[in-house]
């Protein structure tokens, strides 16, 4: 059985391992305002040559009008968007060469499948042999051929989507955007074409900007992440980075599940430990930190927490009471009150011998020092 | 059993209920044709004897020719017209982002709703100012005004079921505006276009109130002319015209429905059963 900590279990991808055709893109102090209304705060942000770049926030975080900008369809009220070093800013959409994927697909519904991926092609007015030769390819790698004589609407809604990366990089564009891909899909095929995607990504070499509102697709394709809220970046980081040294409690909560504590006082207890005691009244031992100080907060991850009957020798021990225990495909999540009015979240992974610790039982909720995950300025 | 035979009664009596609409819609408009055959010099239906007499005489009779001629004239420029304003103004509104789209809306659609006599009012006196009165231009430009709002809310209908995403997908592919246009806007809109711009020729075939006031004796239309017609003698000629008129109407109808056939790519059981034999092979 695996651990349904997914994050934790993929290897790092360095990004020098991208093939070099891929853009760099850098924004520099790029903003948006709507009137009184700030969009997006000044946002720098870099990303590599052939690198797989998530945008991940809620609704309403910004990144949809960072897309919409390097994309050229909002214009920023300021700042610059170097492509390979290149400000673009004052580029119409149809000359910065960048190729982008709908979350409706977008396809021309009056042309057939490959009309839609030469389209790009006939745009650039490439000889008409060339157009077959690259539409033909361009098949092949979304291994969608014969079918370019189909009509989109003729096909199943994965199809439509990879007739669309087809189209978006028939050109061989340094930089490709996607928003929210996969957002029509169903589950399943959402997480088939996760992969598909990552493979397309391998195979054009292109650097992608992928937009999306879920954090476990993000984690799973992305090299590196920006975070958004409120109109800013919070964090950039590769995906294990962010969940386990996250910036902020709102990166805590977004990425993944956490149990957060707000923090009243803070000790040193040698060796090279903090002691820490939260608001709710819990105290808690933490790895040194230079600048934690008390009004911090304390993340624990649901799944880094042993629940048992017995106090055992852990660095963190905690009592409580189970007040529910809900099954979960592959997993069993607790709520255990450790404190009047004081839940904590509980994940475990849940095999054929494990025992269901009933509703009511007392129980000792024990972790790691490690896992105690400092947050100096929520 | 008694349910299915009930079932049956309610459908029996739906399909007359709609036999019964159709048949007040059509029959003042076909009894017409009968009475254009008569031989009687006067119009009678049932008529008593049969005969071509008043289709010939209407072959031989120059002020129809004319006034058929004039309804052409008059009425294709200002369908052309509409549709090219009709279009833009669909595209401006659906697709331009504007803040005041809505009342931008209602004003184009206004002429639909106004009483022709009161536009017929209006444009008399700036037409006679202009000097347009009694030309072609003044008619076609009269005309136009009330063949615009059928384009428009038959464009707008069409553009409603695109996203705009296409043609941002358009642009990003490497199309400017008005390549965008022509290769993904135009062909997914051109249903609209040629629908909306044959429903505003045939409200200018049979515009009678703008005639009356803006077409002088060299430019009266069809319309126009039976009206006149109809204040002196009320021949069979007038039921041939009619006749004619009805015939004509029903030709453009159906081409507006060939042409829609057409622009369906394929019907909808048959694209799905396309679908999944592709998901499966």
């Amino acid at each position: 059985m695996v651990e349904p900590r997914a994050i934790e279990i993929l290897p790092d991808r360095p990004a020098e391992e991208a093939s070099p055709s891929g853009a760099s893109l850098r924004l520099e102090a790029v903003s948006k305002c709507y009137g009184s209304l700030t969009a997006l705060e000044p946002t720098d942000l870099d990303v590599r040559p052939g690198e797989f770049f998530g945008l991940i926030g809620p609704s309403g975080s910004g990144k949809s009008t960072l897309l919409g900008m390097i994309a050229g369809f909002v214009p920023p009220s300021g700042g610059r968007i170097l492509l390979n070093g290149e400000d673009i800013v004052d580029l119409p959409p149809y000359r910065r060469n960048l190729g982008m994927v709908f979350q409706n697909y977008a396809l021309f519904p009056h042309m057939t499948v490959a009309e839609n991926i030469g389209f790009p092609l006939r745009m650039r007015k490439l000889a008409r042999g060339d157009i077959e030769g690259r539409v033909r390819r361009m098949l092949e790698v979304v291994r969608l051929s014969g079918l370019g004589e189909r009509m989109p609407a003729q096909l199943s809604g994965g199809q439509q989507q990879r007739v669309a990366l087809a189209r978006a990089a028939s050109y061989d564009p340094a930089l490709l955007l996607m928003d929210e891909p996969l957002g029509a899909l169903d589950k399943n095929l959402r997480e088939e074409m996760q992969y598909e995607i990552k493979r397309f990504h391998r195979e054009i070499g292109a650097t992608v900007l992928y937009v999306t509102h879920d954090q476990d697709e993000a984690a799973t394709m992305s090299d590196r992440i920006a975070i958004l809220n409120h109109g800013r970046v919070v964090q950039v980081g590769r995906p294990r980075e962010l969940y386990e040294a996250p910036a902020t409690s709102f990166v805590a909560s977004f990425l993944g599940e956490a149990n957060l504590f707000e923090v009243a006082v803070v000790r040193q207890a040698p060796p090279l430990r903090l002691r820490v005691e939260t608001k709710d009244g819990l105290t808690m031992s933490a790895n040194q930190h230079p600048d934690f100080k008390a009004d911090a907060v304390v993340c624990v991850r649901p799944e880094a927490i042993q629940i048992s009957a017995n106090a055992g020798a852990a660095a963190n021990v905690v009592a409580g009471r189970v007040l529910d225990a809900v099954y979960t495909a592959g997993s069993l999540r607790y709520r255990v009150e450790v404190a009047p009015g004081r839940v904590v979240l509980v994940r475990r992974p849940l095999q054929r011998q494990t025992a269901v610790i009933e509703v009511g039982s007392p129980v000792y909720l024990a972790w790691d020092i490690a896992d105690t995950i400092l947050i100096p300025n929520p | 059993m008694s349910g299915s035979a009930s079932a049956l009664a309610r459908r029996g009596a739906f399909a007359s209920f709609v036999g019964l609409c159709f048949t007040y819609l059509l029959l003042p408009s076909v009894i017409i044709v009968p009475m254009s055959f008569s031989s009687q010099s006067y119009l009678s239906f049932p008529p008593s004897g049969l005969s071509l007499r008043w289709y010939q005489g209407l072959a031989a009779d120059p002020a129809w020719q004319a006034a058929a001629m004039n309804s052409f004239l008059i009425g294709l420029p200002s369908a052309l017209i509409a549709v090219t304003l009709g279009t833009l103004a669909a595209l401006a509104t659906e697709r331009g982002g504007l803040r005041w789209a809505t009342t931008a809306v209602a004003v184009i659609v206004a002429p639909m709703m106004l009483p022709h006599v009161i536009l017929a009012i209006g444009l008399y006196p700036v037409m006679l100012e202009l000097g347009m009165l009694r030309g072609y231009l003044g008619a076609i430009v009269g005309h136009a005004v009330i063949g615009l709002p059928l384009v428009f809310v038959s464009v707008s209908a069409v553009l409603k079921n695109y996203t705009p995403a296409l043609e941002l997908a358009a642009m990003t592919c490497g199309a400017d505006r008005l390549r965008s246009f022509l290769h993904v806007t135009l062909p997914m809109i051109r249903m609209g276009v040629l629908g909306g711009g044959i429903l505003a020729f045939a409200a200018s075939f049979d515009e009678l109130m703008l005639s009356l006031f803006l077409t002088g004796t060299g430019t009266r239309t069809l319309p126009r002319l039976i009206w006149e017609q109809l204040n002196d003698f009320l021949t069979p000629t007038i039921a041939a015209v009619a006749t004619l008129i009805f015939s004509f109407s029903l030709l453009l109808l159906g081409a507006l429905a060939v042409f829609g056939r057409i622009g369906r790519s394929m019907p909808a059981p048959l694209a799905l059963a396309t679908a999944e034999t592709a998901a499966h092979g």
